[in-house]
């Protein structure tokens, strides 16, 4: 089983920790990850604030690179949603016949990592130890539009040493929203705030999501508050073992 | 913002989209208000829960919103067959229609027929329709006083104040205010705070008026094509007084209101109460076709409203924002206006509806910035019943408001648009990428603290510090590490 | 040109030509309206008997009052309704059969009737009470429909009195609000659905009942079961 590695633009320049999570995870289970180094972005933050050509060359960009990959593997629900979503949208109103197929091909080999772990290796278990109180933030990408349901917690369930402490008011967005955060800062802020009050009620060390975009969100405050918690991504997790103990950084 | 105007903007909320300031900034001293927060918080828990309970036991809730969002779509590509059909049906049935371009017209039309009837008032049914062409000031300063008569309408007509939602538009009104608006307004001396009292105090204020006024003013839940019927859903039964007890009946409804046939009700009505407030079904339903001799308004008109929106029925994506039956369902969802309330949006339509309807009504030259208002969560596409993906609706009017910008000097002063049209650029390639990381990261070293962590940052960024920290730009990329590891290995 | 002529072209010309198909006619409409899915539910599976149970849950969880007769003890308990209610100046709708009213009720002296035969307003208004029939009845959502025939009555009448007892067959009440329709032969000019006193939740979401319309609500089931 050979998988391509779609890290995410932030991903790779914020949370290079997760990219490095994600391939000893899924080394550990016996797949082939390559990496190709022409990947930037997918588009999503452009064509979220109405930028749409831009959009749509970011996006062509990455039909073609991933074009004749087996399998794409991304740690980020927004950016699945963003292919998932919007791209054919996109290639519609600005492709021609030819990327429409490509896109069509490629949409069945791409993967958010809960739905690569579970749909693609029907593995549950994947051998993890992580000995720490934690609570789940579901994005609402990954919540409403991927569906993935209750993947993530059959994940967590396997993970050894884990204390899962469920959150409260699990589907209320956390007020991120991608530009939402700075163009309506005070809200998301509310928000925000609104989303710890729930989150820092379970007691958990850490807080954890299928996305970095939710979690910085949620940390930045969490360390700015000094409240005692801190975030990390769900792929750090799962690559914990007690030979390699998670990379929990910040 | 200084405690002056702040208050102003609590007191005196712009709803007219042309003048209202953009949701962030209208947003502002909504936020800092405990009371409102607490308030509407309350409501829509309440509304919610309601809605929860009866949506989880309604086997075939799924498939209704299927079957309503057909329809509705039906009748949007049929549109003028239908409108064409409803006012032959009506007419026949002794109804007069009448066709309003815009709010102006509609403003003109309805203040005509009050002239016809020497009306020097008029008895109204709430209706969002005659808020949004404001509707009540115009016959005001042309010598006809509206008196409303639903309890909320009446509390902020009293009170001075603006709706802050659809369907429970004095959510941001507690019970000691609403006393007090109550004792001046009415001359009542010890009036309780008790709900109790308060709605008793309406009940007798407004009895007279019912049996007196002879011309009423309505808005319509639905219009039946196939019968020239009006239909109108209530709680209070001040509908059932203005639509039975007058003389002379005019009912407003934007052209979108229309239904195919008296069956179709069958799927509305199931969704409507249980959305809008939680239950089974409302109090009232009253449903009527033209004049009936001997029951109800022997004079009947109806003004059917364009006001923008057949604009939004040419457009292929937008056009399921006319689908709207005005449940507010989005809006007890939205965690947005969960924050700030309904005056933020600065339109009688607040919330996820009003952040799509609200700028397509003024053709896209206002209310730019409520497209926006929204961190794109999609938990009101989840819950509307007619099935509006609102988010698409939101994605394509960021489109369309970013495409105007691109014309607009403006945008060279916008650090998101530029931020953006670099980022793009950077994107391109991936050297550029990487080049933008190296520059990133040693340009952001002068804002990261010992720790590691920025606390502050300058411009567009300060919005993020304000209340949040970022991590610091790691030493070395992801694709970094890969690069070194692939080395390693080999 | 007219100003309203103009409007009108104006809107109408508007929304035909930004429709998908803007010729499409009224043949295509029906055909498309004939072809729209409707995969909700039509029909109830309960039985008749679990129906009205329903229905009379339904009715006391909005606190209406349910009393059930067999149809030969109608009048009696109409007249045992009218008596508990303290009240004494009712209104009737003209076809409420005589026999409804059986002597039994007409015979209790201290009740004064009013027969809808156009009244005037403020007749009405006086009236403490009504009694009618209605037409339908709906027991998932508790509601009672009128389409105001002579045996319910003009819709004033059951809008102003206070008190309002209706007379709901067993025969007449079905499960699902699309059976209702169903029941529909062609669609009623006039209708009110019933579904509980008026009531309003403005002030902080309490929920406040009788506001306007009939503060309270008695009914009569009859098991008639046929």
């Amino acid at each position: 089983m050979r998988t391509s590695l779609f890290i995410t633009c932030y991903n790779d320049t914020l949370f290079p920790e997760t990219g490095r999570a994600v391939v000893r995870l899924l080394e550990r289970l016996g797949v082939e990850v390559e990496f190709r180094p022409g990947q930037t972005c997918c588009g999503q933050m452009h064509a979220n604030t109405g930028f749409r050509g831009e959009a749509f060359s970011q996006a062509k960009r990455l039909v073609r690179l991933y074009a004749d990959a087996e399998a794409v593997v991304i740690p980020s629900s927004s950016c699945v949603a963003m292919i998932r979503d919007q791209y054919s949208g996109l290639f519609e109103e600005l492709g021609n016949d030819a990327l429409r197929k490509e896109f069509a091909s490629l949409l069945p080999r791409v993967y958010e990592l809960s739905e690569f772990l579970i749909d693609k290796l029907g593995v549950e278990d994947v051998g993890a130890y992580f000995p720490h109180r934690v609570t789940y933030h579901a994005s609402c990408h990954g919540l409403r539009a991927l569906h993935l349901g209750e993947r993530p917690f059959r994940l967590l369930n396997k993970v050894r040493g884990l204390d899962f402490v469920p959150l409260a008011n699990l589907d209320r967005c956390c007020g991120f929203g991608g530009t939402f955060s700075v163009k309506n800062g005070e809200v998301s802020s509310a928000m925000l705030t609104v989303k710890l009050e729930d989150v820092l009620v379970t007691g958990a060390e850490f807080c954890t999501a299928l996305d970095n975009s939710c979690l910085m969100h949620l940390g930045g405050a969490m360390h700015r508050q000094y409240a005692g918690m801190k975030t990390i991504h769900m792929a750090q997790i799962l690559a914990s073992t007690e030979d390699q103990p998670a990379e929990v950084l910040g | 913002m200084s405690a002056a105007s702040e208050h102003e903007v609590i007191d005196h909320p712009i709803l007219d989209p042309a003048l209202a300031p953009p949701f962030p900034v209208a947003a502002l001293p909504l936020l800092r208000n405990s009371q409102l927060r607490k308030n509407v918080a309350h409501a829509i828990d309440v509304i919610q829960a309601k809605r929860a309970r009866l949506v989880a036991e309604k086997r075939d809730w799924q498939t209704l919103r299927a079957a309503a969002a057909a329809i509705k779509e039906h009748v949007l590509e049929n549109l003028g067959v239908y409108l064409e059909q409803f006012e032959a049906r009506c007419t026949a049935a002794g109804g007069t229609v009448h066709w309003a371009r815009d709010a102006a017209d509609a403003r003109r039309i309805i203040l005509e027929l009050l002239r016809k009837e020497k009306a020097d008032e008029v008895i109204k049914i709430k209706t969002m329709t005659s808020a949004e062409i404001q509707l009540n000031p115009y016959l005001e300063s042309n010598g006809v006083r509206a008196y409303e008569t639903d309890l909320a309408e009446i509390i902020l007509q009293l009170g001075g104040g603006e709706p802050s939602h659809i369907v429970v538009p004095a959510l941001h009104v507690n019970r000691s205010q609403v006393r007090e608006i109550f004792a001046r307004r009415m001359g009542i001396e010890n009036l309780s705070d008790e709900p109790k009292a308060l709605t008793a105090a309406a009940r007798n204020y407004l009895r007279q008026k019912f049996l007196s006024v002879p011309t009423a003013i309505s808005g319509a839940n639905f219009l039946i094509a196939e019968t020239g019927s009006v239909a109108i859903v209530e709680s209070e039964g001040n509908g059932r007084m203005c639509l039975t007890l007058p003389r002379t009946m005019i009912t407003l409804a934007g052209i979108e209101k229309v239904l195919p046939r008296f069956a179709d009700l069958e799927v509305m009505l199931q969704l409507l109460a249980r959305s809008a407030t939680g239950e089974r079904m409302n109090p009232y339903t009253s449903l009527w076709t033209g004049v009936t001799p001997g029951d109800g308004p022997q004079r009947f008109h109806i003004v059917l409203l364009d006001n923008g929106r057949s604009s939004i029925l040419a457009r292929k994506t937008e056009r399921q924002t006319l689908r709207c039956i005005r449940c507010a369902a989005c809006i007890n969802t939205c965690p947005v206006y969960r924050q700030t309330g309904g005056h933020a949006y600065g339109s009688v339509y607040p919330g996820p509806i009003g952040a799509i309807l609200t700028p397509q009504l003024e053709q896209m030259r206002h209310a730019q910035s409520l497209p926006y208002a929204s961190s794109l969560c999609g938990a009101c596409y989840e819950v509307c019943p007619v099935k509006i993906n609102i988010p698409e609706v939101l994605l394509e009017l960021r489109a369309r408001v970013t495409d105007d910008e691109r014309h607009q000097v403006s945008r060279f002063f916008d650090p998101i648009y530029l931020g953006l049209r670099v980022a793009n650029v950077i994107f391109s390639r991936a050297w550029l990428f990487y080049a933008a990381q190296r520059m990133g990261r040693i340009g952001l070293r002068f804002f990261t603290q010992k720790d590691g962590w920025i606390h502050s940052l300058p411009s567009v960024g300060a919005k993020w510090t304000q209340t949040r920290d970022l991590r610091g730009l790691p030493r070395q990329t992801f694709h970094g590490w890969w690069a070194d590891r692939q080395r390693r290995m080999k | 040109m007219s100003p309203v002529t103009s409007s009108r072209q104006q809107v109408l010309g508007r929304n035909w030509a930004a429709m998908r198909n803007p010729a499409a006619t009224a043949e295509e409409a029906a055909e498309g309206y004939a072809r729209l899915e409707r995969d909700y539910v039509m029909r109830g599976d309960m039985t008749a008997k679990a129906c009205q149970e329903l229905f009379v849950e339904r009715l006391r969880e909005y606190d209406a009052e349910v009393v059930e007769c067999a149809p030969e003890e109608l009048g009696a308990t109409i007249a045992a309704q009218l008596q508990s209610s303290g009240r004494h100046t009712f209104v009737a709708p003209p076809g409420l059969s005589a026999a409804w009213l059986v002597p039994v009720a007409w015979q209790i002296s201290g009740f004064e009737w009013n027969i809808d035969h156009d009244l005037p307003m403020d007749e009405i208004d006086k009236a403490e009470g009504v009694v009618t029939a209605c037409f339908c009845a709906v027991a998932d959502s508790g509601t009672i429909v009128l389409h105001h025939s002579a045996t319910e009555g003009r819709r004033v009448i059951t809008l102003l009195p206070d008190w309002h007892l209706c007379v709901v067959r067993a025969s007449q009440i079905v499960e699902t609000l699309p059976e209702y329709f169903d029941r529909c032969k062609q669609p009623p000019a006039l209708v009110t659905w019933i579904s509980g006193p008026s009531a309003t939740a403005d002030i902080e979401m309490t929920r406040i009942k009788g506001v306007h319309g009939p503060r309270f609500l008695q009914v009569i089931l009859v098991r008639d079961e046929c």
